[in-house]
């Protein structure tokens, strides 16, 4: 049967592995053996470099690496705590929350690049980051992220408004003030801003809100894009948009240092060993563009990738027993890394559809028919962690409690069921779910959550839509039920919480649930800024969620990725981007493995 | 030459059809594989009646038979689907699917294709363009494509109070875009027959047009019908397949192109069971229509029987 397997593979990947290959032994015949060197697979090219215009997760990660935030997550802790990067500080906010303080690092500098005077990077300022920021505000860049600051900061909302106004990009005056944000020196920034804004941090560990040099963006005007000049770990030295991307270490990178604290058991795996040694250790980082799944797998075995994340085709090959590696591997010497996203998935009720939304038995009872654990072996070997509410496991808010009470409960849903047809006058007529999409993964879980609703003799019909249609039906409300979930871009229950306020119902909230007790608890959490009292206000927004029903909350994901025993230093993280700086290569060990596979 | 004449046995006249079916009958492939589809036939009548009758064998295809991914055994004969569903019974029903879908994709291709394409070569002139122009802009557009296009259009509407779903969707999308071929053949031998001496004799008659059209010309090329049906129901099967796979088909219970979409992400796992099962039912049904209508095509058509 592996047999078979490994044809198969070979006969897919055959082409793109020619490529690939080329690419790869191309770039291996330029390289210095004594600098140290980490290959990796990017799915696709980075739709811009530009920090203001690059929106795809493929730009984040490349970007990440050029340019600096002026706030991070720390590399190793978990949960995940925001730390200063450019900025020399946690910002300083006033009482009021309404005004802030950000300083920035002195001695920080720009790459050298033909843009500067005698073509030698200068020092970064705070008038940087207000020019960055107004680009974004710029109506002219069309910018993806002006949602970060969208109704944030007293007069960038009016600069926006003036950038409609004129005619060309050119015209556009930079120097024009926005009241809200002033340079109160080189170093430190003042911002002003319309209402409390507690997860600013958050949104400051974004690539588009990074400080870009003026002089880069005249000199090199619309391909900027493609020259993206930044004072982090790398420079770009090569974009080949089809094959491969090639950064080289910043000589005048000056700041980064290896993180000295970790989460419980970091030490003993060796992920503190360069603790508080200056980055980056690598000299020169390739991402290789490899779109397919199977030649970016063989790759990985023939030790050209020095990591990757496991195909759903190759899951078996890779993982045995539920979560640990297949003897296969552990030959290899290849490592699991297991880490946790920030997203759950869910069957959520339409509030107000007649049947299901003045039904609260008839929701319970589907809440307790529903058995995730076998949802999640069947179609994710087991790897999944089961949701016990809305908030995952990766937040703080995360309510342990909530897993003592497994919800999977039959008879008690048969009771319930009696209960739902008083209310309803008689028999429960055949219920809709609207599924987002039509491919077999959700022909299956239409099939299995059809079986889970006969257990108390609901008749469900599953609607499979494309994305369009799926999303016009729960914008207009046409539907009873649909499965669905939502990601957070950061580790905060606001977050995902926001999509159940009744001021979200145009925006996000398809539930069409409206409850003021959760109103009312929700703003005033969303304004405190990071402490116990907020962290016990977003469990009690879940809690009155959960007693409502509004959803069946199934699982929250889990990412299982897989490195060479030659990368060192190795956490993955779902929020940060720019980790090569953090790597070691022990380039020995791959040419080892090389020969010997 | 004449005395060879004279030595011959006087035969007892025969129709074009009992000539037909007796040379057909000394085909012995044709002969299996007509009972071939009869066989399948009979599956998916049986199929359906237990649907009506109530919920046994095969229609309860939905019930767990084994654990995951069982590879065949003497008590899963097709082994298990990752539900542990009896691959066996999603065969079986799947007959049932796609023999309906061709049956009446079939139906409804000839309704539309056999009086249109009789009207243009009967009136010939402006009606006879119009029909021309209609059917050459259709067969001008990819024949998949087409269909596609018809069954998403149609997906999910409601007729006559029906909501149009699965099957329907697929035999109505099939049956309106595939008249194109027969009503182009049935144009040609009207046009072909109508100058003949029968038909003259009908119209001094004072036989209607209807009437010399549907009860004089037809039948005398009916035989054309029925090979181009044999034919025409095995790529309606495929047809099936297609649409299915590509999402478009049946939904809540299983087909064979359904089966062959879900068992594209099993291969390479290594579960190849619901694959070859699928794609067996498939081979042998289109092998046995293929093999039957070439079989009645050299059977029934007068100018093969001239050659030979």
């Amino acid at each position: 049967m592996k047999k078979k397997r490994h044809l198969i593979l070979l006969f897919a990947v055959i082409a793109a592995l020619g490529w690939g290959m080329f690419v790869l032994s191309r770039s291996n015949d330029k390289i210095d053996e004594n600098e140290m060197v980490m290959y990796s697979a990017i799915s696709s090219k980075p739709d811009s470099l530009d920090p203001a215009t690059e929106s795809s997760v493929t730009s984040e990660i490349i970007v990440k690496h050029i340019y600096d935030t002026l706030y991070d997550y720390d590399y190793l802790k978990r949960p995940y705590v925001v730390v200063p990067v450019l900025a020399e500080s946690m910002p300083d906010v006033s009482a009021d929350g309404l005004t802030c303080i950000i300083k920035i690092k002195k001695g920080l500098f720009f790459s050298d690049d033909g843009c500067f005077k005698d073509g030698k990077g200068r020092e970064l300022t705070v008038n940087d980051v207000i020019y960055s920021w107004k680009r974004i505000a710029n109506i002219k860049n069309l910018s993806p992220s002006w949602w970060v600051f969208d109704e944030r900061i007293v007069g960038l909302d009016e600069f926006r408004e003036y950038t409609k106004t004129c005619a060309l990009a050119s015209d556009i005056d930079y120097s024009r003030e926005v009241e809200g944000l002033k340079a109160i020196d080189d170093y430190a920034l003042q911002v002003r801003l319309k209402k409390a804004w507690p997860h600013m941090v958050y949104n400051l560990t974004k690539g588009a809100t990074t400080a870009v040099a003026k002089e880069a963006v005249d000199y090199y005007g619309k391909t900027i894009v493609n020259h993206p000049i930044g004072t982090g770990p790398y420079i770009l030295k090569q974009w080949n948009k089809e094959s491969y991307i090639e950064l080289e270490r910043n000589p005048k990178y000056n700041y980064g240092y290896y993180p000295t604290e970790g989460e419980d058991g970091d030490f003993e795996k060796g992920l503190l060993a360069d603790a508080g040694k200056k980055i980056p250790f690598i000299d020169r980082v390739y991402f290789v563009k490899i779109e397919e799944e199977p030649p970016s797998w063989f790759l990985f075995l023939k030790g050209k990738l020095d990591s990757s994340y496991i195909p759903k085709d190759n899951f078996d090959q890779a993982i045995s027993d539920g979560k640990k590696l297949t003897p296969e591997m552990k030959k290899r010497g290849i490592e699991l890394k297991m880490y946790r996203l920030p997203d759950t998935s869910w069957i959520g009720f339409n509030m107000d559809d007649p049947i299901v939304g003045n039904n609260k038995p008839l929701r319970q009872a589907i809440s307790h028919i529903l058995d995730k654990k076998r949802f999640i072996d069947l179609f994710a070997n087991g790897t999944l962690d089961e949701a016990f509410g809305l908030i995952p496991p990766i937040m703080q808010s995360y309510n342990e409690e909530l897993s003592k009470t497994p919800s999977y409960n039959v008879a008690k849903a048969k009771e319930l069921m009696e209960q739902a047809k008083k209310i309803y006058g008689g028999d429960i007529p055949e219920l809709t779910l609207k599924m987002p999409g039509t491919s077999v993964s959700e022909r299956q879980y239409g099939q299995f959550f059809q079986k889970e609703f006969d257990k108390i003799g609901l008749k469900l019909n599953i609607d499979y839509l494309d994305a369009p249609m799926y999303f016009a039906e729960l914008n207009k409300g046409q539907f009873q039920m649909y499965f669905g979930g939502v990601s957070s871009s950061a580790p905060i229950a606001y977050n995902i919480l926001r999509m159940f306020h009744s001021k979200s119902i145009q925006s996000g909230n398809h539930f069409y649930y409206r409850n003021e007790e959760f109103d009312r608890t929700f703003d005033k959490a969303s304004i405190m800024v990071d402490c116990p009292e907020r962290t016990e206000l977003y469990r009690k927004c879940e809690k009155i969620l959960l007693d409502d029903c509004v959803a069946v909350f199934i699982f929250h994901s889990v990412s299982y990725t897989l490195s060479h025993s030659w990368v060192e230093n190795d956490k993955p993280s779902a929020l940060q981007y720019g980790l090569a700086r953090f790597i070691k290569i022990d380039s020995a060990k791959r040419r080892s493995y090389q020969a010997q596979y | 030459m004449a005395e060879e004449r004279l030595q011959l046995e006087p035969i007892e006249g025969r129709s074009l059809w009992s000539d037909g079916i007796r040379k057909l009958k000394r085909r012995k492939l044709a002969v299996i594989c007509f009972w071939i589809i009869m066989l399948y036939v009979a599956v998916a009548c049986y199929v359906q009646a237990a649907q009506w009758s109530g919920d046994y064998w095969p229609a309860n295809w939905d019930v767990s038979t084994g654990e995951k991914y069982e590879s065949p055994s003497w008590k899963n004969f097709c082994g298990t689907d990752i539900f542990g569903y009896s691959i066996l019974r999603k065969v079986v029903y799947g007959t049932k699917i796609s023999l309906k879908v061709a049956f009446f994709a079939s139906i409804i291709s000839l309704l539309i294709g056999i009086p249109l394409g009789a009207t243009a070569g009967y009136f010939g002139g402006l009606v006879d363009e119009i029909i021309t122009w209609v059917y050459s802009t259709l067969s001008s557009i990819p024949y998949i494509l087409l269909i596609l296009a018809f069954a998403l259009v149609l997906k999910d509407k409601t007729f006559m109070g029906a909501k149009l779903a699965g099957a329907t969707t697929v035999y109505l999308a099939i049956g309106l875009t595939s008249w194109v071929d027969i009503c182009r053949l049935i144009r040609g031998e009207v046009l072909k027959h109508k100058q003949k001496e029968y038909v003259f004799a009908a119209r001094s008659y004072g036989c209607s047009n209807l009437r010399i059209i549907f009860v004089h010309l037809l039948p005398n090329f009916f035989h054309i019908v029925i090979i181009s049906f044999s034919l025409r129901f095995m790529s309606f099967i495929h047809a099936e397949v297609i649409l299915s796979f590509l999402g478009l088909g049946e939904k809540n219970s299983p087909s064979w192109g359904a089966m062959i979409d879900s068992a594209r992400l099993d291969l390479p796992k290594g579960y190849w069971w619901e694959m070859t099962a699928a794609t067996l039912a498939i081979l042998v049904i289109s092998l046995a229509l293929n093999i039957f209508g070439d079989a009645l095509r050299d059977s029934l058509d007068p100018k093969l029987k001239a050659k030979g």
